[in-house]
């Protein structure tokens, strides 16, 4: 990871694990919230196994990025928050599943998300672009200079 | 090397680097828009290539609103990047490749967009093989694209051209 090429390398499968996430949850999330009637939700979900795939990629180049400088992320608040959205948006998956994605499957192609899979996927949706916003502020918080209400 | 030590001395451009905020929610905005620029390309390129066939093809434009949004934040975050550290860009060659990658990914876009996501024919059969393969290499370019764009931060050989090293 010290290497020349190493940090650089894995940054683009983080970014490109994101993309993912954004190109297949993101899109399903903008679904639901009302955007692009006419696609049956049920079919657009099929793209999310590629959203689970870039997540695991991430989690795995992430882990690459932690263990690699542990200093420079668990004390830095960039970080602290961006675990937080992620543990949110996780337990937002498995209420979603629970609760809203049974009616989401059976709905018509022209209908609209019910209320709980629309506030789901709007948390969703604001959830992983608040982790891209603090993943990339990470370097401003870089310990031991900086500043927040916490640290 | 005139234009860039012009442009690295006007205000905006020593704004941009000495404000403390500005070039970092520059940059916080570049990342997400280009998620989203990326993320809608996934998604159109895949289902052309055969994935969540329930999916009428010709119905994935109607995210593209949200692709031209982000497009447009990407182009003015990236000029406001460029106008802070010019001479870091334009004498680095890896600066053009992301710029070439972008420029033909697009290309494919509007090439797709005149061709198979306008004919309601490919909403149920599978997308022509022309279309499949503009599909695969758009998604190359956009991993290119990524790629050189995170390389940009590791590759500058000068930051500034009033440098004097």
């Amino acid at each position: 990871m010290h290497s020349t090429w190493g940090w650089p390398a894995v940054e683009s499968l983080h970014f490109l694990g994101l993309s993912l996430l954004i190109g297949t949850v993101g899109v399903f999330d903008l679904r639901m919230i009302g955007l692009a009637k006419g696609i049956p939700m049920s079919a657009l979900h099929k793209l999310v196994p590629w959203g689970i795939g870039g997540y695991t990629l991430n989690v795995l180049t992430g882990a690459m990025f932690v263990t690699s400088a542990p200093d420079q992320y668990l004390f830095n608040p960039a970080f602290q928050t961006k675990l937080a959205l992620m543990a949110i948006a996780g337990i937002n998956v498995l209420v979603f599943y629970r609760v809203a994605f049974a009616a989401v499957k059976l709905a018509g192609a022209d209908d609209s998300a019910q209320l709980a899979a629309k506030v789901a996927a709007v948390i969703s949706l604001s959830c992983w672009i608040g982790v891209i916003v603090c993943g990339r502020l990470i370097t401003v918080f870089r310990p031991p200079y900086y500043w927040c209400f916490w640290c | 090397m005139d234009y860039l030590l012009w442009l690295e001395a006007t205000s905006f451009s020593i704004w941009m680097r000495e404000s403390g905020v500005a070039f970092f929610s520059t940059l916080v905005f570049h990342s997400v828009a280009m998620g989203f620029v990326v993320g809608i390309h996934i998604a159109m390129n895949l289902r052309i290539l055969g994935c969540a066939p329930g999916v009428p093809l010709s119905l994935m434009t109607r995210f593209f609103p949200v692709l031209w949004v982000n497009l447009v934040v990407v182009s003015i975050s990236g000029a406001f990047l460029l106008a802070s550290y010019p001479t870091k860009a334009f004498t680095n060659p890896v600066f053009y490749i992301k710029l070439a990658a972008v420029a033909a990914a697009l290309f494919i876009t509007w090439n797709l967009t005149k061709g198979v996501l306008r004919d309601p024919v490919h909403d149920t059969v599978r997308a022509p093989r022309r279309a499949r393969v503009l599909a695969a290499l758009s998604l190359l370019l956009w991993a290119g694209a990524i790629t050189s764009g995170r390389l940009l931060a590791y590759t500058h050989n000068k930051l500034l051209a009033s440098d004097p090293f």
